[in-house]
Formats: structure tokens, C-alpha cells, sequence
């Protein structure tokens, strides 16, 4: 395999976000007999690649959220092909919706989408979720953390209501939630008791990361 | 000094008397005034009478915003997505929120070109709204300017500044943005950059002949402009440069050519493009931030060149206490005001939670601390 950094052509590629050379290497390894687990492999060395240029602040936003779009577009391809399901999905299980009241989705979708790039299963709960819907799917997916996105300050009542519930539910020692979403900070995850703030989307993954290793 | 004279200075980067205070005030006027978010989002002399009494009771304000992002009828015209509304979709005390689709396609590129800005905006609104479809828009944003004329001349006779007489909602790559998605927009960010590129001369003048007739239509020399998806937490500088800052300089331009001060809005962190404003004209513009920004950098780098209005943060406001207010007001009297060039304001909209004692600190802090002389 050729490298190219450290990366394979295919890494190289995602990182460089050539969308149709992506494509046209997919499915050339995938002729040349490669196994999609390790096709993966080499993709998600290229999403890390991405991630570091963002830090590094080569990368923006926007080239994660479209680098994010060349990767599912990847494995929609190479996921059933799988031997496991479970194969690509070794990070851990998060809970993510937006509190009851607030239907913005942009900063819960780029959380999500950079989650699953990460190796984390995604429960994506959706937008105006009430308290109660949080602690079920928790409990369903038996997630080690919860995220609550808000983007207006009329939604923190909605915000410790499901931490609350949390609590209530006897689960608040097992389960980490974290908040995120562009009125919220360090005072306001104190103010509501929540265990995590993530700034940006990059510091939700790495909060994941400590919580699920 | 009058308010009129008080904005003026500011905006010339002299001293005025004392600093200009000057909120922005949406829904908030509802919860003061003790109506609800439906009734002002779509009853215009209950929506006036409540930002008179707010901007009054709690300033009084040099300037005020005639809550225009609550004017259900706006938004409805400039957000090319569907909008969930108090009262019809949500509780009536509930902000309006916007429902996040891919409403725009990768067609209307070519569709804005073809059609042209009128035509094209037209065929924009009838989709979002069929009853708008065709020339049937032109009624409700006829008796929207009338409203909006009548309302700024009734604040006026307050002594207050009206802050501005129209809304631009940005630049094309903003406006898109809203309409296709953030996903959907990153991908043509790398995609169909000659796209944005085209449809965006198009964009650029057919709204910005609208913003300099509306604005003075209604007799306001300041037109806000929309911005914070091409902000640098979304796109590199060199996109930035690329895609969004030749459409801000040609908008920027033309504005200050028709005598008018631009309220370059900037929602999210614009610290690492703040040098690039150095390029629009010097004395005739106004930073307004939200909280997110460096705003004491955009001192250190803009003070000379543009007015910076801001930034009282919606969680403070909400969420503190009134001394922590009065502390950050101070702070940004002492560091931001020094020397003139400077409105106090909220961070982006007073939250429609915040305390009455944290937003009537706002005009204390500038009563106390910001008298030039």
C-alpha cells in the first residue's frame, strides 16, 4: 500500500477531501480483494488526519463536516459488507438530542457526525427531547454518556429537568452528561450539574473518549 | 449630545458625551412588556408598544431595534427555510425557531442566476409560503415597510435612534447556508465554489438595491447585516477570502456609498478575521458581536478604524447576577469605550429569560461609568 505520510492513498485522499478519489479507491480495493474492515481502517487514519489539521487549525468546520460526508458516503458502502456489525464500532455508546423546547440540530449533527467518525454508535435522539426520552434511551443503548445540545438560554430549565430525571432514575453514578452548544460554558454546566462542557465539536469527541475508554 | 448625535460620534470613532447604549431587543420586549412571543411576532402596535416601553423603562436606550427578528412576516420573507412560530407551531411564549432543512437545492444556484434577484426570490417565497407565490408577496411586505415606517417614527419621537431600517440577511454564502444546510454547504464550499461565485453578483445586487430603498423608505441610515456561518469557525480565511469577502466589501461599499452605516452583525467568533474589516471604509461601519468574539481584540484592532458594539453575553444576562453585569458592562466601558468608538449592547438578542435587573444594569453600567467628560 502506498504511503503518503504515514497515510495510505486512500487516507491521503480522505484527508485531502477528494471526494470522488475516495470513491474510485473504495471500490478498487475493494476489487483487488482488500477486506472492508481494513479499507476502514485506512479511512478512519484519514479522518484522524482531518481531526489533526483542524486542531492544528488548517481545517475548519467546514472541511470536518464535509470530510464527515465522504466517510459515511464510504461505509454506507463498505458497513454491510462487514463481517461483524459491530466492526468500526469499538469507541462506545452516546446518547445525543437537543433539550425539550429547542429544535436547532446544527451543533448536535456535527457532533453526531464527528462521533461516528470517531468509532462511537450514535444515538441520535433528535431535537425538543423531553426529559424522560433522554433517561429511555440510556437505558436502551446502556450509554455511558449523555449529550444535551441547547442554543437558547429558555432551554436550561429543560436541560436540568433531564438531569434531574437522570437522577431520579437512579442512573446519575453510571451515566456522564455532557452539554454543548454556543450559549452554554463552564458556569452554566456548574449552574445545571452536568459533568462536561464541550466547547466545539472536536472537544465533545475527546470528552467521549475519556468517558468511554 | 441627543441619541442621534451620541451614535454618531460613536460611529466616527470621536467621543460622545457618554457611552450609546443600544440592546438588541427582540423577544425580550415581550416578556418585559408582558405579552406573549406570538402576540408581538404577529401584532405590530403590540410589538411597538413593547419595545417603547422596554427601551424606555429600562434606558432609557439611545437606540433600539424595533425587534425586527421577531416580525414574523421578515422572517418569513429573508430565512429561506421553514420557520417554527409561537402560538402556531410552538407554545406561545416560545421563541420562533428555525426548522433546519435542505430547503434550498443545489439548483438554485443556477436558478438565482437565470431568474435574476426579484424573480428568483420570488420563486423562493412561493415555495416556502404558496400563499406568498408570484406577485401575491408584494402585498404583505408593502404593508410590512408602512408598519415599519410608522413604528420608526414613533420611536423617534421618544428621542431614540431606530437602529436600523432594514435587515440584510447577509451575503449569499450566509444566506444559503440557512437555506441548504451546514452539510450540505460545507460539501459546496468545495464543490460548486464557481457556482456561489456567480449566483453570488447576483445576490449581492439585487439585495443591496433592496436594503438602500427599504432604508430609506423608512428613513433609517443603518442596515444590518446578517452574519455567522462564514464566520472562521466554519471556513478557513482562505475560503473566506474566496467565497464571502469580495460579496461583505461590495455590500459594505455600496451602503456607505448611499450614506448608509452598515451594522456588520457577526454572530460566533470572528476574532481571527477581524484584520480583514481593516478593508472596509474607515469611520463609516459598525462591528456588533455577540459575545463569542474577542471583543477587547477587536478593540486593539479595530478601534481605529470601525465603531464595536457589544457584547453583553445572553448566559449572563440570563444567568448571573446584576453586580456580575455591572462588572463586564464596566469592563467594556473602560477597555473597549476608551476614547470613543464604542455602543454598549447585548450579545447578539436580550434572552427572553434574561433578569429585568441584568438588562436595566446595562443602561446603569454606561449612566455610572461612561461619561467621557
Amino acid at each position: 500500500m502506498e504511503e503518503h505520510d504515514g497515510l495510505s492513498e486512500l487516507g491521503r485522499a480522505l484527508a485531502d477531501l477528494d471526494e470522488g478519489g475516495v470513491e474510485h479507491l473504495v471500490r478498487q480495493h475493494l476489487d483487488h480483494g482488500m477486506s472492508p474492515e481494513a479499507i476502514i481502517n485506512e479511512l478512519s487514519a484519514g479522518m484522524a488526519e482531518v481531526g489533526e489539521l483542524f486542531r492544528q487549525e488548517e481545517y475548519f468546520l467546514t472541511e470536518l463536516i464535509y470530510s464527515g460526508d465522504i466517510f459515511k458516503n464510504a461505509m454506507a458502502v463498505l458497513q454491510p459488507l462487514c463481517k461483524t456489525a459491530a466492526d468500526g464500532k469499538a469507541g462506545g455508546v452516546v446518547v445525543l438530542g437537543t433539550v425539550q423546547g429547542d429544535i436547532h440540530d446544527l451543533g448536535k449533527n456535527i457532533v453526531v457526525t464527528l462521533l461516528e467518525c470517531a468509532g462511537f454508535t450514535v444515538v441520535d435522539i433528535g431535537v425538543d427531547v423531553p426529559a424522560q426520552r433522554f433517561v429511555e434511551a440510556a437505558v436502551e443503548s446502556q450509554a455511558v454518556l449523555v449529550g444535551m445540545s441547547m442554543l437558547l438560554t429558555t432551554a436550561f430549565d429543560a436541560a436540568r429537568e433531564t438531569i434531574t430525571a437522570f437522577t431520579q432514575a437512579n442512573l446519575r453514578d453510571k451515566v456522564k452528561i455532557m452539554i454543548g452548544g454556543s450559549v452554554t460554558n463552564e458556569n452554566v454546566k456548574q449552574d445545571m450539574g452536568a459533568d462536561f462542557w464541550g466547547k466545539d465539536a472536536t472537544a465533545a469527541v475527546d470528552i467521549a473518549r475519556a468517558v468511554c475508554q | 449630545m441627543n441619541a442621534r448625535q451620541r451614535i454618531a460620534a460613536a460611529v466616527a470613532l470621536q467621543k460622545p458625551d457618554r457611552v450609546p447604549v443600544a440592546p438588541l431587543l427582540d423577544h425580550y420586549a415581550a416578556t418585559y412588556a408582558g405579552y406573549t412571543c406570538a402576540e408581538i411576532m404577529t401584532q405590530g402596535d403590540k410589538r411597538i408598544a413593547a419595545v417603547i416601553k422596554t427601551a424606555t423603562e429600562l434606558g432609557p436606550w439611545d437606540m433600539t431595534f424595533l425587534a425586527d427578528t421577531a416580525n414574523a412576516t421578515l422572517l418569513q420573507m429573508g430565512v429561506p427555510i421553514p420557520i417554527k412560530l409561537p402560538g402556531r407551531d410552538l407554545p406561545p411564549n416560545s421563541t420562533h425557531q428555525f426548522n433546519e432543512v435542505e430547503f434550498l437545492t443545489p439548483d438554485d444556484y443556477a436558478l438565482l442566476e437565470r431568474k435574476g434577484f426579484l424573480l428568483f426570490m420570488m420563486d423562493v417565497m412561493g415555495r416556502l409560503k404558496p400563499e406568498w407565490k408570484g406577485l401575491r408577496a408584494g402585498i404583505p411586505l408593502v404593508k410590512t415597510m408602512l408598519e415599519y415606517r410608522r413604528h420608526a417614527k414613533m420611536v423617534k419621537r421618544q428621542g431614540m435612534e431606530v437602529a436600523v431600517g432594514f435587515v440584510h440577511p447577509g451575503i449569499l454564502y450566509e444566506w444559503f447556508s440557512l437555506g441548504r444546510g451546514i452539510t450540505a454547504m460545507s460539501a459546496d464550499t468545495f464543490k460548486r465554489k464557481d457556482a456561489i461565485l456567480t449566483a453570488g453578483k447576483v445576490w449581492r445586487k439585487g439585495m443591496v438595491n433592496l436594503a438602500i430603498l427599504a432604508s430609506r423608505f423608512v428613513g433609517v441610515p443603518r442596515v444590518f447585516i446578517g452574519q455567522s456561518r462564514a464566520s472562521p469557525e466554519f471556513i478557513s480565511r482562505r475560503n473566506f477570502e474566496t467565497l464571502v469577502m469580495p460579496d461583505l466589501e461590495y455590500t459594505v461599499n455600496r451602503l456607505v456609498a448611499a450614506g448608509i452605516t452598515p451594522i456588520i452583525h457577526s454572530d460566533t467568533n470572528w476574532t481571527k478575521f477581524f484584520d480583514l474589516f481593516l478593508r472596509f471604509p474607515a469611520r463609516k461601519c459598525i462591528l456588533e458581536l455577540d459575545g463569542k468574539s474577542d471583543i477587547f481584540k477587536a478593540k486593539e484592532i479595530l478601534g481605529s478604524h470601525m465603531c464595536i458594539m457589544g457584547d453583553v453575553p445572553a448566559e449572563l444576562l440570563a444567568l448571573g447576577s446584576k453586580e456580575e453585569v455591572l462588572d463586564y458592562c464596566r469592563k467594556l466601558i473602560e477597555i473597549v469605550g476608551k476614547d470613543g468608538g464604542f455602543i454598549l449592547s447585548s450579545g447578539c438578542s436580550l434572552p427572553p429569560n434574561a433578569k429585568v435587573e441584568n438588562v436595566r444594569a446595562i443602561y446603569e453600567a454606561a449612566e455610572k461609568w461612561g461619561w467621557y467628560s
